[in-house]
């Protein structure tokens, strides 16, 4: 496990950061990008980081700023409010911790206040952010496909949200409408480097509280008693690719233990985790279980788990093998097992 | 125990219904009986409006539900929610206005 925790989405001011001079003081001309900031966020582009914007400029100042850039930018907050709030707004958006945020600018007032307000920000001068890129905060083990298409699905995110706002209906009705479509597989060595990833990348939807090494995995995958499976999720806006896993134990006589269980928070609200719940139900009671067991970290981080836990039937159990800080989630199966949603297809079952 | 500037169940479960509909988009929710299921087919809260209502919450009561009810029983109904946050509410945590959303 790695000890640095990941960044996933970097916040740029613009003047004299991303652009060579101010923008509103060099209109009607416009400032240049900066050519080596240009090259930076090229680079992080492609192991998988997002970019965002937090400037005292008009939002037109942002629409430039991708222009002149050559990036995309997948939230831009322009306003003259503290920036610390504008990277929390960033960060709720993208359904991110702000813990999970870079922020660059050349002004020191501002990277004090948003250090100062967000300790969990990693502020860096334009300066600095050119010697991060070494920084293991920046350098993902592995980038996978998913990772290089992130900013495409954040985009098409952003499009699926509006669409609901329009949305008259339940939230179901509204995820038949895109045509979601959830698959449940049993994972495959190839699928290993992209569970590595969603396991180190995962804090809300991550039962283990921690990363898990690709070669812990790897051997999971042909461990005995066991059973380690994929889900997949697109709808007509986007194919997200593999975005959840569980790890079942079936050691235990009648209790099917999940030790992993994870999902990428960008597909929260949009019927993953519950579909995983009520399969790993359905499963564990065909295989003669009396119980799924789900040991889950208690904190605030983990409150999204832990509502998905307990809209499942789930309850906390006293289980003196729980780590600290930890407690065992359990649900007993009655009979009938809740049927799985129409959108939910498992290759392999009938 | 109502008393001056400490908010009573029906103003709470009035509060409550306004952040409900706010965080699934259903308007009709401001019309919820105090015995409708939360998770069920009546709100349907998943992980992501109950995370949603539980952070407006403790924003508009100053009442952390998810530090103090480990099952999140409280979100049986909208009445053992109000009931809830009625016990515990810091009559000085109580924001009249709309709490702007700031995330985490």
């Amino acid at each position: 496990m790695s000890t640095a925790v990941l960044v996933k989405c970097v916040v740029w001011d613009l003047d004299n950061t991303l652009l060579r001079g101010t923008y509103l003081e060099s209109l009607p001309d416009r400032p240049p990008a900066d050519p080596a900031i240009s090259g930076l966020l090229a680079e992080l582009g492609r192991r998988g980081i997002v970019h965002a914007i937090a400037s005292r400029n008009p939002p037109e100042a942002a629409e430039y700023a991708a222009q002149a850039t050559g990036c995309e930018f997948v939230a831009a907050e322009c306003g003259w409010g503290r920036k610390s709030e504008a990277l929390a707004r960033i960060a709720a958006g993208l359904d991110i911790s702000v813990d999970a945020l870079a922020f660059v600018d050349d002004d020191p007032y501002e990277r004090a206040e948003v250090g100062a307000a967000l300790p969990g920000v990693r502020v860096l001068s334009p300066e600095d952010a050119a010697e991060a890129v070494g920084w293991p905060e920046f350098s993902p083990a592995v980038v996978t496909e998913e990772a290089r298409r992130r900013a495409g699905l954040y985009r098409q995110r952003h499009r699926r949200q509006q669409a609901e706002q329009a949305f008259t209906g339940s939230h179901e009705d509204f995820l038949r409408a895109c045509q979601t479509e959830v698959t449940i597989a049993a994972a495959s060595p190839a699928d290993v480097p992209r569970l590595h990833e969603l396991s180190e990348r995962t804090s809300q939807f991550n039962s283990a509280g921690q990363g898990l090494p690709a070669e812990s995995i790897a051997a999971l995958l042909g461990a005995p008693a066991t059973d380690v499976l994929t889900v997949r999720l697109r709808d007509r806006f986007a194919d997200d690719g593999l975005v959840g896993a569980c790890v079942i134990d079936w050691r235990q006589d009648r209790v099917a233990a999940v030790p992993l269980l994870m999902m990428s928070c960008r597909a929260i609200g949009r019927g993953v985790i519950d579909s995983l719940l009520t399969w790993l139900a359905g499963r564990a009671a065909r295989r003669g279980a009396a119980a799924v067991q789900v040991p889950c970290p208690v904190s605030e981080r983990s409150v999204p788990l832990r509502l998905a836990l307990a809209r499942a039937g789930f309850r906390a159990i006293a289980d003196q093998a729980a780590r600290p800080g930890r407690t065992v989630f359990r649900c007993d199966l009655g009979t009938p097992q809740p049927a799985l949603p129409d959108w939910v297809t498992v290759p392999g079952e009938a | 125990m109502t008393g001056p500037g400490r908010p009573g169940p029906a103003v709470i479960a009035d509060e409550l219904r306004q952040v409900l509909a706010a965080a699934t988009g259903r308007p009709e929710l401001a019309a919820l009986t105090l015995d409708t299921p939360l998770f069920g087919g009546g709100v349907g809260l998943d992980s992501l409006t109950g995370t949603l209502l539980l952070r407006q919450i403790r924003q508009r009561f100053g009442v952390d539900v998810a530090a103090e009810d480990l099952n999140l029983d409280a979100l049986t109904t909208l009445g053992t929610l109000t009931t809830f946050v009625c016990d515990r509410v810091v009559p000085d945590q109580v924001v009249s206005d709309r709490a702007v959303y700031r995330g985490s």
